[in-house]
């Protein structure tokens, strides 16, 4: 089992995205981008995804070792609203190792800060 | 590439995203604790000296040198063991970050604080090593 949480500020979040046009693409999915960009609140959103993609790392315990790419972690939303992670690459294939079936996610944020909570589930 | 060179753009690149004065920045000030940066900060740099020196730093690509050095096949599982550092993996970082104060570095440290060591000569150091691999890729 692991746990992991994460809080990040909404403003550092949009000066990072004027700032640098790489970063955009290098930690989103065009999915996640997609998502976002449709949003009032684009950076509300943007801060939430980064949020979550760090509490997965941290609930991974994701060492010091493998170079992962943060779009290797996509939230995505169900139809009811509710966020979905899917993981890809070396995500992935950690997940596989360390046995974990699903990893659960609650966001949150106002118009400062985003919130994320992550839990790994284990599969048989 | 001159090692002055590339010190003087990550001191420049530092200064713009901290907001620190020019004074404050010197080879051994720690990001986090000496200029009191945050952890996206740190893509702040990394960004910019991507820019600047047309090289790609991959998240978590400073730690990633220890498995690679001397081309020592270690495994993660000898280094971390439940996100702590082994007595190797300190004995490893050590080596590979020389610029780090190894009184830090201390028995229990857990693999997700590494980015707390950095100092501005670590990300000297990282940009050196990709402009070299870069220039001799041609």
């Amino acid at each position: 089992m692991g746990i992991g949480i994460d809080i990040t500020e909404v403003s550092r979040i949009k000066s990072l995205a004027e700032k640098h046009e790489q970063f955009l693409t290098r930690v989103y999915t065009e999915k996640e981008i997609n998502y976002c960009n449709k949003k009032k609140n684009k950076y509300q959103h943007y801060a939430a995804r980064f949020a979550a993609k760090e509490s997965v790392l941290k609930a991974l315990g994701v060492g010091w070792s493998q170079e992962i790419k943060w779009t290797d972690i996509e939230v995505v939303n169900e139809p009811s609203g509710k966020p979905r992670i899917n993981t890809y690459g070396k995500v992935k294939r950690l997940m596989e190792q360390k046995e974990v079936k699903e990893i659960l996610i609650s966001l949150s944020h106002t118009s400062h800060h985003a919130i994320a909570s992550a839990q790994l589930i284990k599969g048989e | 590439m001159d090692e002055k060179v590339i010190y003087e753009k990550v001191k420049e690149s530092v200064v713009e995203a901290l907001g620190v004065d020019e004074e404050e920045v010197t080879p051994s000030a720690v990001l986090f604790d000496d200029l009191g940066a945050e952890s996206l900060d740190l893509l702040d740099i990394v960004f910019r000296l991507e820019k600047e020196f047309g090289i790609k730093i991959p998240r978590g690509g400073i730690q990633a040198e220890a498995l690679s050095a001397e081309g020592e096949s270690l495994k993660e599982e000898d280094l971390v063991v439940d996100g702590v550092l082994t007595p190797l993996g300190i004995e490893k970082l050590k080596m590979v970050m020389p610029e780090v104060d190894p009184a830090r570095i201390t028995e229990g440290f857990r693999a997700d604080d590494i980015p707390t060591l950095f100092t501005v000569q670590t990300f000297v150091n990282i940009t050196k090593k990709l402009v070299e691999d870069k220039e001799k890729a041609g």
